[in-house]
C-alpha cells in the first residue's frame, strides 16, 4: 500500500509538471509544425525569473509565479521572432526549425551559465517558491504541501488553457489554424499572430513548469534539459499535436517513471520511459493516444 | 485486339478499396489484353486514381483479385509490381525534383526491370542507358534531357513522367490524366506522343477528363462513378448511354462530342 | 562532379599532406587532425541526411559505438587497436542497421525523434553503469571500473602505436596522417556512392518516395543500405578518435557534440559534396577562435547555427555554388541550369 500511494503521489507530481511543459509543445506543433528545442531553456528561465523576482528584487512572493509566466511568454515570442518567423516558408521547415532552436537554446543556456557565474557566485540556489518539506500524511505516506500546490496549479492552468481554446474567439482561431492553416488564413485568421501567441502561451506554461521542477531540486542553468526531453517523449507518445492525448501521456509517463523509481532504482526511471517511447515509435508512430489517421509525415 | 481465347494481360476480379467506410473502388472487374488501349473516365472522386493506385501497389486493395499474366499481384509491393511489368504516371506532377530529366528517366530504366541482391550493382549497364534514350525519344524529350525537373513547365513534367514509366519497358502502362491543365495545343502534342506509343504496341490504361483525348485514343472506354463501373464499351455507345450522359457528360457535351466523332469519321 | 572539384580536391590534399612539414604548433596539428575525424563523420552523415534525405540523428551514437568497441576490446582483451578498427566498423554497421530497421516506417521528424531517443538511451545506460566489472578485475585488480567505464569513461587501452615508430615527440604526426587517410577514403567513398546507381536510388527516394517505389526501388532495401553504408567509416572514425585520445567518455553521446557535428553539416551545406569539409573547417576554426573566450564557445556556436538556419539553410557550399554559377553566367552570358541542384553532379 505504501508503495502504491508513493507511486501515485510522485507520479501525479511528475505528470503535472510534464503536462504543463508538454501541452505547450503539442499546441505549437499543432499550430505550425514547430518542435521547439529551446523549450527546456525556457523552463530553466522560468525558475530563474521567480528567483530574480523574489530574491533580488524582493517583491511579494505570491506574484513570482505570474511574473515568471509572463516573462516566459515574452521569451517565447522572442524565440519566434529570432527563428520561426523567418523560416516558416522554408521547404524543410520542420527539420530546420529543430536545428535552429537547438542552436538558439544552446546559446541561451551557455550565455545563462556564463552570466550566472558572474552574478551569483554561490550556486546552487533553492527555489524561493518552494514550501520546503512540510507535509501531511496519506496512508502513512508523507505528502508535502508543495505537491498539493503543484497539482492544483497544473490543473488550474491547463483548465484555463482548455477554456481559452474552446470558448474564446482567439482560441477558436488557434484551433482553426491547427486544423488547416491555409483554410484559416483564407477565412481571415491572422496566422502569424496565432503562431506568436501559441509559442508565447507554450513558453509561459513551460516557465511555470520550470518553477515547479526547481522546487524539488535547486535552480540550475542545466535543469531544463531532461524535463524537456521528457516533454518531447510525452507528445510523441500522445501523437504529435494531440493536446488531450498529451495530458494522458504526461500522467502515464509520470506514473511509469515513478513506478520504476520506487520499485527498481532511481537511475532506471528515464531509461524506462525512453524504452516506452522507442517501442511506441516503432509500433504505433501516430501515438498511443492518437487516432490511426494522424499523418506520420 | 482483345480476343476471348487468350489469357488477359491484366485481370481484375471483384476489386474493392475502402477508405474507412467509403468504397473508393467498388466491386470492380476489368480485363486488359495485350495491345489494348483502355480509357477510364468519370466524375471527380469516382475512384479512377485509386484504381490505378491499387493496381500499381501504391495503395493495396482491401479485397479482390488482380492477376498479371496469371500471377496474383494484389498483395505485392509497388516496386515488385513494377519489376513484374506495370508502370505508371501520376496525376499530380510528381518527379525527382533535384535531378535532370535524363536522371529521372534513368531511375526507371535502371530499377524498373528488377534489382536483385542485397547489395545491388553500383554502375549502370549499357542497356539501361539505351532504355533511357529510347524513352526520351518516344516522349520527344531528347533536346531537354539535361534540364532540372524543378524548373520545368507543366507539359514537360507530364512527358517526363511518361518517359520514366516507359523506361521500365512495361507490359502495361498506366497513365493518369496526362493532359490535365494543358492548353489545346499541348494536348495535341501529348496525343501525338501517346499515338506513337500505341503504334509501338504498348498496352495502356488511360485516365482523362478531356473526352476528346480519351475517345480518340482508346478503343474501349470504362466510365466509373462512386467506385463502380457504370459503362464499358466503345466510344459510340458511350455517347448514347443514358446513364453516362446523366452522371458525367451532360447533354451538351455528349452532343458536341457526337458531332466531333462524326466529323472525324 | 566537374573538373573544378578534382582540382580543389588535389590542392586540398596537397596542403593537408604538406601541413605538418611547416612545423605548426602542436595544438594546431591536433586540431586539424580532429577536424579530419569530424569531417569523416559528417561526410557519412551527409549520405544519410543529404543524399537519402533521412533526418537521422543517430550518427553520433554510431561514432560513439565505434569508440567504445575499440576501447573495450583494447582494454579487456588487450587487442592491438589496429585489429579493433574493422571490428568497430562492423559493429557500427550492425548498430546502424538496427536503427534503420526501427526507423523503417517513420518519416521526417519522427526519425529524428527516434534516433535521438536511441542515443539518449545509450548515453544513460553508460552514464549509470556503475557496477564493478569482473573483466576489469582481471586487467586491473586494484580499481573498481564498470564495464563501460560509466560516467568516468574508459582509458588504458592503447593507441595507434606511432610512439614506437616515430619516437616520443612525433607520434602526433603519425596520428595526423592516419586520420588524413581515413578522411580521404571517406571522401572517395562518398563520391563513388553519390555518383553510383545506388546513390541515384537514395536521391530518388529522397525526392519522391512514392514515385521511386513505383519505379522499382525498394524503400526497405535502400533505407537499410544507406544506414549500413554510412555507418562503417563513422564507427571507424570513432575508434580512431578513441585511439588518438586514449580515452572515451559519455560526452561522445552528449548534446554538445551532436550540436557541434550537426552545425558542421548545416553550415557546410546539407547534401552538398563539399559541405562536410567546409563545415568541419569553419566550425573548428570558429572553435579555435572562441576557445580564447571559453565561456562563449557554445554561445557563439549556437548563434552561428541559428544564423545559418535562418539565412542560409543551404549552407555555405550552397551559397558558394550559387555565386559560382552566377559568376559563370555573367562570364559566359548563358543560363546554367545545373546551378541549384542538391547533389554532386
Ligand atoms: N488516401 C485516401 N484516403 C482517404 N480517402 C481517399 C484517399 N484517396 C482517395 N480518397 C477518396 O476516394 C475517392 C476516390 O478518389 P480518386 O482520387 O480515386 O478519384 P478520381 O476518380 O481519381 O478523381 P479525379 O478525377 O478528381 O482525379 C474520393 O472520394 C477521395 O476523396
Ligand atoms: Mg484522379
Amino acid at each position: 500500500m505504501d508503495f502504491f500511494v508513493q507511486i501515485i503521489v510522485s507520479g501525479l507530481t511528475f505528470g503535472s509538471m510534464y503536462a504543463l511543459a508538454a501541452v505547450g509543445l503539442a499546441l505549437v506543433w499543432g499550430a505550425f509544425n514547430m518542435l521547439n528545442m529551446s523549450h527546456g531553456i525556457i523552463m530553466t528561465l522560468g525558475a530563474y525569473f521567480a528567483l530574480l523576482w523574489a530574491e533580488l528584487l524582493g517583491w511579494p512572493l505570491i506574484l513570482a509565479a505570474p511574473f515568471s509566466l509572463v516573462c516566459g511568454g515574452l521569451v517565447g515570442a522572442i524565440v519566434y521572432f529570432l527563428s520561426a518567423h523567418w523560416m516558416i516558408k522554408q521547404k524543410n521547415f520542420e527539420v530546420t526549425i529543430i536545428i535552429a532552436t537547438f542552436g538558439l537554446g544552446m546559446a541561451i543556456e551557455s550565455g545563462l551559465l556564463k552570466f550566472l557565474r558572474e552574478m551569483f557566485r554561490t550556486a546552487p540556489y533553492s527555489q524561493p517558491l518552494s514550501l520546503g518539506a512540510k507535509s501531511f500524511l496519506i496512508f502513512d505516506v508523507p505528502v508535502s504541501y508543495q505537491r498539493l500546490v503543484i497539482w492544483t496549479a497544473a490543473f488550474v492552468l491547463i483548465t484555463i488553457v482548455g477554456i481559452f481554446l474552446r470558448r474564446t474567439s482567439v482560441g477558436r482561431a488557434i484551433r482553426a489554424t491547427a486544423q488547416d492553416r491555409n483554410a484559416a488564413r483564407l477565412m481571415g485568421v491572422p496566422v502569424r499572430r496565432v503562431y506568436v501567441l501559441v509559442l508565447a502561451i507554450a513558453s509561459g506554461l513551460a516557465a511555470v513548469s520550470g518553477i515547479m521542477l526547481s522546487s524539488f531540486k535547486d535552480v540550475h542553468p542545466l535543469m531544463g534539459g531532461d524535463p524537456m526531453l521528457k516533454a518531447f517523449i510525452v507528445i510523441v507518445l500522445a501523437g504529435l499535436g494531440n493536446i488531450t492525448g498529451a495530458l494522458y501521456a504526461a500522467l502515464l509517463v509520470g506514473l511509469v517513471e515513478a513506478s520504476v523509481k520506487v520499485l527498481l532504482a532511481d537511475k532506471y526511471g528515464f531509461t524506462a520511459i525512453l524504452i516506452l517511447v522507442i517501442l511506441a515509435l516503432i509500433w504505433k508512430p501516430s501515438g498511443i493516444f492518437g487516432r490511426a489517421t494522424v499523418a506520420r509525415q | 485486339m482483345s480476343n476471348g481465347d487468350t489469357q488477359p494481360l491484366l485481370a481484375c476480379r471483384n476489386v474493392f478499396k475502402y477508405f474507412g467506410g467509403l468504397a473508393a473502388v467498388n466491386d470492380f472487374d476489368l480485363d486488359v489484353y495485350s495491345g489494348d488501349v483502355i480509357g477510364i473516365g468519370g466524375p471527380n472522386g469516382a475512384g479512377k486514381t485509386t484504381f490505378l493506385d491499387v493496381i500499381s501497389g501504391i495503395n493495396p486493395a482491401t479485397s479482390g483479385e488482380i492477376l498479371l499474366d496469371g500471377i496474383p499481384i494484389a498483395n505485392k509491393k509497388a516496386d515488385v509490381i513494377c519489376h513484374l511489368g506495370i508502370s505508371r504516371t501520376f496525376q499530380l506532377n510528381a518527379g525527382f525534383e533535384s535531378m535532370s530529366i535524363r536522371e529521372n528517366t534513368l531511375v526507371g530504366a535502371s530499377f524498373g526491370r528488377g534489382d536483385k541482391g542485397w547489395f545491388p550493382r553500383m554502375i549502370y549497364s549499357k542497356e539501361m542507358h539505351e532504355r533511357v534514350e529510347r524513352a526520351l525519344e518516344l516522349c520527344h524529350l531528347q533536346d531537354r534531357a539535361e534540364l532540372i525537373v524543378r524548373d520545368l513547365p507543366v507539359l514537360d513534367r507530364k512527358l517526363l513522367l511518361m518517359a520514366g514509366a516507359l523506361a521500365t519497358e512495361p507490359k502495361l502502362l498506366l497513365i493518369d490524366e496526362p493532359v490535365g491543365g494543358l492548353n489545346p495545343h499541348e494536348v495535341d502534342d501529348v496525343m501525338e506522343i501517346v499515338q506513337g506509343l500505341i503504334a509501338e504496341g504498348v498496352t495502356i490504361i488511360l485516365i482523362e477528363h478531356v473526352m476528346r483525348f480519351l475517345l480518340q485514343l482508346s478503343e474501349r472506354v470504362v466510365i466509373m462513378h462512386h467506385g463502380e463501373k457504370i459503362y464499358e464499351g466503345d466510344s459510340k455507345g458511350l455517347l448514347s448511354d443514358r446513364k453516362v450522359v446523366e452522371v458525367y457528360l451532360g447533354e451538351g457535351t455528349a452532343d458536341r462530342l457526337q458531332h466531333m466523332m462524326a466529323e472525324r469519321a | 562532379m566537374k573538373r573544378r572539384d578534382y582540382i580543389i580536391f588535389a590542392v586540398l590534399l596537397g596542403l593537408a599532406i604538406a601541413y605538418p612539414w611547416i612545423n605548426p604548433p602542436r595544438y594546431l596539428l591536433a586540431s586539424v587532425l580532429l577536424m579530419f575525424c569530424y569531417a569523416t563523420v559528417v561526410s557519412q552523415w551527409n549520405l544519410v541526411f543529404g543524399l537519402a534525405g533521412i533526418f537521422s540523428l543517430g550518427q553520433v551514437a554510431i561514432f560513439a559505438s565505434g569508440s567504445y568497441i575499440t576501447a573495450i576490446l583494447g582494454r579487456y582483451l588487450e587487442w592491438s587497436l589496429w585489429y579493433t578498427f574493422p571490428v568497430a566498423g562492423v559493429g557500427g554497421v550492425f548498430f546502424s542497421l538496427l536503427i534503420g530497421l526501427a526507423c523503417l516506417r517513420l518519416r521526417g521528424i519522427y526519425v529524428a525523434l527516434l534516433t535521438l531517443a536511441v542515443s539518449q538511451m545509450m548515453f544513460i545506460l553508460i552514464q549509470t553503469d556503475a557496477m564493478c566489472s569482473a573483466l576489469n578485475k582481471k586487467v586491473n585488480p586494484a580499481t573498481c571500473v564498470s564495464f563501460t567505464g560509466g560516467a568516468q569513461g574508459l582509458g588504458d587501452f592503447g593507441s595507434f602505436g606511432w610512439r614506437d615508430v616515430f619516437g616520443g615527440r612525433n607520434w602526433i604526426i603519425g596520428d595526423y596522417y592516419t586520420m588524413l587517410v581515413l578522411l580521404v577514403i571517406a571522401l572517395i567513398f562518398t563520391f563513388i556512392v553519390t555518383n553510383s546507381r545506388i546513390g541515384l536510388a537514395f536521391m530518388a527516394l529522397r525526392d519522391n518516395e512514392e514515385l521511386a517505389r513505383s519505379r522499382g526501388i525498394s524503400q526497405f532495401k535502400y533505407q537499410l543500405l544507406v544506414f549500413a553504408m554510412s555507418a562503417f567509416l563513422t564507427a571507424v572514425a570513432g575508434s580512431f578518435y578513441a585511439a588518438h585520445f586514449g580515452s572515451v567518455g559519455t560526452d561522445l553521446m552528449g548534446f554538445a557534440l551532436l550540436l557541434f557535428l550537426i552545425s558542421m553539416l548545416v553550415v557546410g551545406g546539407i547534401g552538398r559534396p563539399w559541405g562536410p569539409l567546409l563545415g568541419a573547417f569553419l566550425l573548428m576554426a570558429a572553435d579555435e577562435v572562441f576557445k580564447e573566450a571559453s565561456d562563449w564557445r557554445n554561445v557563439g556556436l549556437g548563434i552561428v547555427v541559428l544564423i545559418f538556419m535562418v539565412f542560409l539553410p543551404e549552407g555555405l557550399a550552397g551559397a558558394l555554388d550559387k555565386l559560382w554559377n552566377r559568376g559563370i553566367q555573367l562570364v559566359t552570358g548563358r543560363l546554367q541550369s545545373g546551378g541549384t541542384r542538391a547533389d554532386g553532379e
